[in-house]
């Protein structure tokens, strides 16, 4: 095609996908039907990746689950069959170990069949300052929360390319866009996470597999335990009062059944408790609610999930921004004291 | 843009200015105590920042034995400071050191393996033995597998990682206790654009320079939070630069002559200045700011659209032909 008529498609384009981003906001997007599909969620024992295999056992699909746990596992797989899941698979996988992932990913092929949907979930955090970590647990930081990814994404891609069929999610963090204070290899490791997600997501488009889908979530802290104690500081108000009815305006409107809680009370799954006295503006999220959002992301195609809201906000903000009035934007939100009162899990998380 | 904005600036404030440059140091004396960051951030904004001088410091170059290391280690020996030469490539490195000493200053070359951690640690203690403290750290080695995801040998994907990304952490972890100490210190990231907005092809480069600016990024801010305001880090992010790392890299045709690779003499001393300003974050050229900024603001739709336009999804295929010719005819890779 000629250069500038090339040049005028895709201004075009630009300004139309803002548009529909825009209108997306209002109207419910068309949802796709994933009955009958095979899903992999490593570390699927506890947090978030149980309630994922309980939502996605919601809509008759095969279970593959993965953990170091077996006892978690054992009980997400009870739930998620309760839950109307068409098949339950679980193994026993450490995800750091590269060859115990194709061992295991070899086994899943042979007992199951092909994976469309893979759910890198599996994550751990240190917890300890940078320097302070022993170098051990920042490399395992590295082997589950990156590596991992690399290992399950040769095995498990090449199927979904063969068929042009598939969806690859990968659960990252908000600490994947934004460097976090107290969490260096933490946030390299989701940055890491990010960028290679993205990176495999265009290499598919390039290729013309546009079958296979990616989805990228980066959601704030959530109360499962792994990031517990940490707190950020509360501010504006007005604004956070203001920017909650507005998200409850149109969350209601456009789906009735997810809750966007921003006042967590009460113990999940035995952790500590954490209470909040006033609606902050990036509150700790829910895990039902975050489970919610990411098949909803699923189901409709979302590349992008940025969890709270104000999220997506934030992250326009820090780029836009000169870095020097990012960090002073940062240091009155209380952003930098984030992991001063961590306190983590008891057990270690798989 | 935030250079643009400066100018700008810088050109209506003109009439008013009639002092030196800003410089911290000398409104310390006058018993002024800035808010630190606030009253900088805005005075950066509105005046050209003073170069600082690094005569005599002692500085650890990584890579020293490439295109953009020889140049780094040039440049600043032009500007004074003591060099400690690290490559995996003993021959290369030589070389630089023979270039370097010619301009006066004394230099140490290591062998190193950045992949390995031991190897790391050990050269460090040699260094901080034999030659000294450390005070400007340039984390300049880099690596790239030049296959797709699923071509790509474990062995090379994971030697991406450890070079690029895992070495910063061990660098970090061998010389910034010294920097803390003296609270005074300046840590460089040559990560590149593609640590912030990603490509085709290059899965494994994108992840490890992605991960190289989120760890640049949290260090800084934890070194914010510690008060530790005498330590510096500056983030460096060219644009694919024309050293034979990516050769065959093209973009769309008709664009190739807007955004040509870079010259790496050129990549070198624009990351010189933003080093010596003490600025926090330099996107070489400034044009890469854009695509940082889309990624950050508009769905991904409308990125990709201008993605594949740019020719961006079919940019990196040559450069992997060119690196399979290579390996089948039997080049050796460089350590």
């Amino acid at each position: 095609m000629n250069f500038f008529l090339e040049t005028i498609k895709v201004l075009l384009l630009s300004i139309w996908y803002n548009v529909e981003s825009f209108i997306y906001l209002f109207v419910p997007m068309k949802k796709k039907n994933i009955a009958g599909e095979v899903v992999l969620i490593t570390g699927a024992g506890s947090g978030i990746g149980r309630l994922m295999a309980q939502e996605f056992a919601a809509h008759s699909t095969v279970l593959v689950l993965w953990d170091i746990n077996q006892e978690g596992m054992k009980e997400t797989a009870r739930l998620a069959k309760s839950n109307g899941a068409s098949r339950v698979h679980y193994y026993i996988c450490d995800c750091s170990d590269k060859n115990e992932v194709y061992r295991v990913a070899d086994q899943v092929k042979r007992e199951v069949g092909d994976v469309s949907i893979l759910v890198n979930n599996a994550g751990i955090v240190t917890g300890k300052k940078f320097m302070d970590a022993p170098d051990s647990l920042i490399e395992k930081t590295m082997d589950v929360n990156i590596m991992a990814h690399f290992w399950t994404y040769k095995a498990f891609l090449p199927a979904m390319i063969a068929n042009n069929h598939g969806h690859l999610v990968s659960i990252a963090s908000s600490a994947g866009l934004i460097g976090v204070n107290g969490l260096a290899d933490y946030c390299a490791s989701k940055f890491a996470a990010v960028g290679f997600a993205e990176s495999v997501g265009l290499e598919l488009l390039a290729t013309g597999k546009d079958g296979v889908k990616t989805t990228i979530v980066c959601p704030y802290f959530i109360n499962t335990g792994m990031f517990d104690g940490c707190q950020t500081k509360s501010s504006i108000r007005t604004l956070k009062r203001w920017c909650r009815k507005l998200c409850m305006a149109t969350q209601t409107w456009k789906n009735g059944f997810i809750q966007h809680e921003l006042v967590v009370h009460g113990q999940i799954h035995g952790y500590q408790q954490l209470h909040h006295k006033w609606p902050r503006l990036l509150p700790i999220l829910n895990p039902d609610y975050v489970a919610k959002k990411i098949i909803h992301a699923v189901l409709t195609d979302q590349v992008y999930l940025l969890l709270p809201r104000t999220m997506y906000l934030i992250t326009a903000l820090k780029n836009v921004l000169n870095m020097k009035q990012a960090i002073v934007l940062g240091q009155y939100l209380g952003a930098f004291n984030l992991m001063d009162t961590f306190r983590g899990r008891s057990r270690k998380q798989d | 843009v935030t250079q643009l904005l400066i100018k700008q600036k810088a050109a209506l404030l003109a009439a008013t200015i009639s002092q030196p440059s800003y410089n911290p140091a000398q409104l310390h004396k006058t018993g002024l105590q800035p808010q630190r960051h606030t009253e900088s951030a805005i005075l950066q904004t509105f005046l050209r920042p003073r170069l600082k001088c690094i005569d005599g410091e002692l500085c650890l170059i990584t890579g020293a034995g490439g295109a953009l290391g020889r140049l780094f280690a040039l440049e600043f020996a032009k500007e004074g400071a003591h060099l400690v030469l690290w490559d995996c490539n003993g021959a290369a490195n030589e070389q630089t050191a023979r270039l370097v000493r010619e301009l006066g200053v004394r230099v140490h070359t290591y062998t190193v393996d950045l992949s390995k951690r031991q190897s790391i640690y050990e050269t460090a203690n040699r260094v901080r033995a034999e030659v000294g403290h450390v005070s400007i750290l340039v984390n300049n080695a880099g690596v790239v597998a030049g296959r797709r995801l699923l071509d790509c040998p474990d062995e090379l994907l994971e030697r991406t990682l450890l070079v690029n990304c895992h070495a910063l952490f061990w660098m970090t972890k061998a010389f910034l206790p010294r920097m803390k100490e003296q609270n005074h210190g300046h840590i460089v990231t040559i990560a590149s654009a593609l640590g912030l907005f990603s490509t085709a092809c290059v899965e494994d480069y994108c992840a490890s320079k992605f991960g190289a600016v989120g760890f640049h990024e949290s260090l800084t801010h934890e070194l914010i939070a510690e008060d530790l305001n005498g330590i510096k880090t500056t983030l460096v992010c060219p644009y694919i630069v024309d050293t034979g790392m990516f050769a065959g890299c093209e973009i769309r045709k008709e664009l190739r002559s807007i955004i040509p690779p870079l010259e790496p003499l050129y990549t070198v001393q624009q990351s010189m200045k933003a080093i010596l300003a003490e600025q926090q974050m330099i996107c070489i050229p400034r044009l890469m700011y854009i695509p940082f900024l889309a990624r950050a603001l508009l769905p991904w739709e409308a990125n990709v659209a201008t993605y594949r336009f740019m020719g961006g999804d079919k940019c990196m295929l040559p450069f992997i032909k060119n690196i399979e010719m290579k390996t089948s005819n039997g080049h050796t890779k460089l350590c």
